[in-house]
């Protein structure tokens, strides 16, 4: 009755719950188009993550496995069901997530059989990491959705996500945490394993016995996959940026369930990987366009983030690729041999970005 | 006539013994505009305020138009023709614009009507864009300085008197300002004018007169002055590589985010307004006045609410909050240094102690049940110390100091609260060169202990020399953000205009 009047109270005056507003790109997140600079490494059909074990960098391509090269890519293997994650374990093997739903381990990338296998781990295992002594970190986004249903769980405000630790010895899955918001993103933070929480905008570290702390929160994106820096911290990938517009959609119900059951997903009022593509899509004209050109400061319906974290989490820089641009929808970025290759999703591309000066020329 | 509007001979004004000015000769030839410049607590302010009626000298001879004067009030001294604007606004804050202006004016029976349009026309005519109907008290520094000079023109003072006339204005404000000095010169009205912008001496001075512990040190043409020579002579060393133009090649990372502000509204001042602050950085705020940076902050540490419905969210690291009073705030680590420190900064007839002291019993909001005069004895001495306050004691009223050190009473006043957030409002308005130099430092000392420091100020050259990340604000929200390495004046100013 009182959380009913409180909701109430506070969706008339647009406070607590109700409060509709979004953190400014601001400080280390000050925007630039550093994304747009990257060069193309390779167009792909449905590149996914990435994982290096040091000497070879591997890209999870839709059911593809592929070795990336100086000259193009190569292709190490194909397996049954799309790849949602990938990551390289100690010793050159690797371990894969099928369809989010099963992980397995393999000595090397190319071996017929896999050393270890875990069955029915989630829905949507969509990250995973090494957590030192035979186990594994995972994120499973929704026990209720998909991987590449992931729009429907953030319309539906799912809170089913869990953090997973597999251990490769004797094949236990422990789940550290559960309802969570759409866990999607993981890397190891000393003895903890750090979370990116994508409907919540937090990133948080999680114990071994599943005490948590927020270690990043009100980011103002969508935040996933994390991977560590050479020199200390993560770069950690959003897939979107949050608008005015999706966080009262998010606070509206019966608006919602009546989008979701009449329109057609790409239409919906909600994140996307990529945008500008059809007259159908919500937030048209002088929302986006002075003159026909797209404004790049525009609420953006898709974007492209990666963000420096250093070792406590703190943001230091960020590479950004506006709503005027191409490479949308990040998903993974991955440090390799001095270079920064990362997933932009929308575009399908695999695009680098030498490390050295990034700091310099994209810090404050 | 005598060429010689007003001189005054050997003039001497005692404070409890002590001079606040000794045999100072000064002359102000008509139609002449004449700066007085010097350091706070050089006499500036003293000297003016005898020759406006507001004290008399102890000694000494002051002539208006060749006859001896010795005004004892300031009607008086308007009576005679001279007329002062006041560096901290004298106007009545609950009277309109119009009234204020034709105050000491009134006849037996007043048409509010006939006042009102003559108010309109007045200003309209000096191009100044102030409503007459407007109650003073809900107008801008800016805006309150424009009625203050408004009325002494008002008054056709054959001397008129500013201290400090543009420390509140906007660039495009002070443009017109100096056309109504010159405009006002051209109609053969004397000008003195206190200002610690020497460059505005400089451009807009005939003759520069420079005062220093009470004493002349020179006057002189204003052509044979450059900035080096004003400032040699206010202060006795050289300080001109210590303030301003040293171009920035380092800037401090930012720390912890510690204050967001997203999408606040409070109309119409601040619209839509979202912007963070980071701990171990000065963040510096520029923009032109009534572009919601003192409202925003405000609003920030509970001393102005924002708007009832949909007002949009402070979080202070990471947790909303909403102060409907400072004294939360204070307690939660925020403290706000205001811009008008003779109204909002200290009670003027208290101790620099007691002050002091009353900013360390802000921090608890429901009060102390005892009350130590020893711990504000102790307070107030370390205070003073620390921050170089000049005066007799701890137990100086805070009115007896000049600008420079009441505006340190009043930084310390907060500083005591030892806020993790704070928020400098103009932090060197109606400050002499030398306090600038110590407020300055402690400006970067606070961002170097690991604090979020937030500066607003109007003084672009303050702010390219302290900030380390620059916000400009304009039409009531943050539109562009700089590195300090990056800005430049102009980038600044672009962004706050256009």
């Amino acid at each position: 009755m009182f959380g009913a009047l409180r909701d109430f109270a506070q969706s008339f005056l647009g406070r607590g719950e109700a409060t509709i507003t979004v953190p400014s790109f601001d400080g280390a997140l000050k925007p630039n188009q550093a994304l747009e600079n990257a060069e193309i490494v390779l167009q792909c059909e449905a590149p996914e993550d990435l994982a290096s074990d040091g000497q070879n960098l591997f890209l999870a391509d839709g059911v593809r496995l592929l070795r990336i090269e100086e000259k193009g890519a190569t292709a190490v293997r194909e397996f049954d069901a799309p790849i949602t994650a990938i990551c390289a374990l100690p010793g050159s093997g690797l371990a894969v997530a099928l369809g989010g739903q099963e992980v397995r381990c393999y000595g090397a990338p190319a071996d017929a059989q896999p050393s270890v296998i875990f069955s029915d781990v989630g829905r949507a295992v969509n990250a995973l990491t090494p957590a030192g002594d035979d186990a594994l970190y995972a994120t499973d986004g929704s026990a209720t959705r998909d991987y590449k249903d992931w729009v429907w769980d953030l319309m539906e405000r799912g809170r089913s996500g869990r953090a997973l630790r597999l251990d490769l010895k004797t094949k236990r899955v422990d789940v550290l945490a559960d309802r969570l918001r759409y866990a999607f993103g993981v890397a190891a933070m000393g003895g903890r394993a750090l979370v990116a929480e994508s409907w919540r905008h937090n990133l948080v570290a999680i114990g071994p016995e599943g005490a948590s702390e927020v270690v990043r929160a009100h980011l103002p994106v969508y935040p996933s996959r994390l991977t560590p820096a050479m020199d200390g911290g993560w770069w950690l990938t959003a897939f979107a940026a949050r608008t005015l517009l999706v966080e009262f959609v998010l606070r509206e119900p019966a608006y919602r369930k009546r989008m979701m059951a009449e329109i057609a997903p790409e239409f919906w009022v909600a994140p996307k990987l990529r945008s500008g593509e059809s007259f159908k899509e919500p937030m048209q004209g002088a929302h986006l366009k002075t003159m026909g050109v797209v404004k790049p400061w525009a609420p953006p319906r898709s974007y492209g983030l990666i963000i420096r974290l250093d070792s406590a989490g703190l943001p230091l820089f960020s590479l950004h690729s506006r709503v005027d641009g191409i490479n949308h929808g990040i998903v993974a970025a991955l440090e390799h041999k001095g270079r920064l290759y990362f997933i932009a999703k929308g575009p399908r591309r695999l695009l680098s970005l030498p490390i050295e000066g990034l700091a310099k020329d994209y810090s404050e | 006539m005598t060429d010689v509007v007003l001189s005054l001979q050997k003039a001497t004004k005692r404070y409890a013994g002590a001079p606040a000015i000794e045999d100072v000769d000064f002359e102000l030839r008509r139609g002449e505009i004449h700066a007085l410049v010097g350091e706070n607590g050089a006499g500036k302010s003293t000297l003016t305020k005898v020759m406006a009626g507001v004290v008399t000298l102890s000694s000494g001879v002051m002539m208006i138009d060749g006859a001896t004067a010795a005004p004892s009030t300031p009607l008086e001294a308007r009576q005679l023709g001279v007329a002062m604007v006041f560096q901290e606004n004298s106007l009545v804050p609950t009277m309109t614009v119009a009234q204020n202006l034709f105050l000491g004016q009134e006849r037996f029976y007043n048409r509010l009507r006939g006042v009102y349009i003559a108010a309109q026309q007045f200003l309209q005519s000096l191009n100044f864009d102030v409503p007459p109907t407007a109650t003073v008290a809900a107008l801008g520094a800016a805006k309150k300085q424009m009625v203050e000079i408004a009325r002494a023109v008002l008054h056709k003072a054959k001397v008129i008197i500013f201290d400090e006339p543009t420390a509140s204005l906007t660039p495009e404000e002070k443009k017109y300002f100096f056309d109504l000095v010159r405009d006002l010169k051209k109609r053969g009205v004397s000008i003195v004018f206190i200002s610690h912008a020497l460059e505005e001496a400089l451009i807009l001075a005939d003759r520069i007169t420079v005062l220093r512990d009470g004493k002349k040190v020179v006057t002189d043409d204003a052509s044979k002055f450059d900035r080096a020579r004003i400032v040699q002579a206010m202060v006795g060393r050289d300080l001109s590589h210590t303030l301003y133009g040293v171009k920035r090649t380092s800037v401090r990372p930012a720390g912890e985010r510690v204050l967001t502000v997203q999408n606040l509204k409070m109309a119409p001042m601040v619209r839509n307004n979202s912007f963070s602050v980071f701990a171990g950085q000065i963040t510096g705020v520029f923009g032109l006045v009534g572009a919601g940076r003192t409202e925003t902050f405000k609003v920030v540490a509970g001393l102005l609410k924002r708007d009832f419905f949909h007002g949009g969210e402070v979080t202070l690291r990471d947790n909303p909050v909403r102060y409907r009073v400072p004294a939360p705030a204070v307690k939660a680590g925020i403290a706000y240094v205001t811009e008008d420190r003779k109204v909002e900064g200290f009670f003027e007839t208290a101790s620099i102690a007691r002050n002091i002291y009353v900013g360390l019993l802000a921090k608890f909001p429901r009060g102390r049940s005892l009350l130590s005069k020893r711990e504000q004895a102790k307070s107030g001495k370390d205070w003073i110390q620390r921050l170089n306050v000049r005066a007799i004691g701890s137990e100086a009223k805070v009115v007896e100091l000049s600008g420079g050190n009441q505006q340190k009473v009043v930084i310390a006043k907060s500083l005591i609260q030892e806020p993790d957030l704070i928020i400098f409002d103009e932090p060197t308005r109606g400050v002499d060169v030398g306090a600038i130099v110590e407020i300055h430092e402690l400006v970067n000392s606070l961002a170097d202990q690991g604090k979020a420091v937030v500066v607003i100020s109007s003084y672009l050259p303050e702010i390219l020399a302290l900030s380390d990340r620059i916000l400009v604000s304009r039409q009531g929200k943050v539109v562009e953000e700089f590195s300090a390495l990056e800005a430049t004046e102009e980038k600044i100013m672009y962004a706050a205009i256009h």
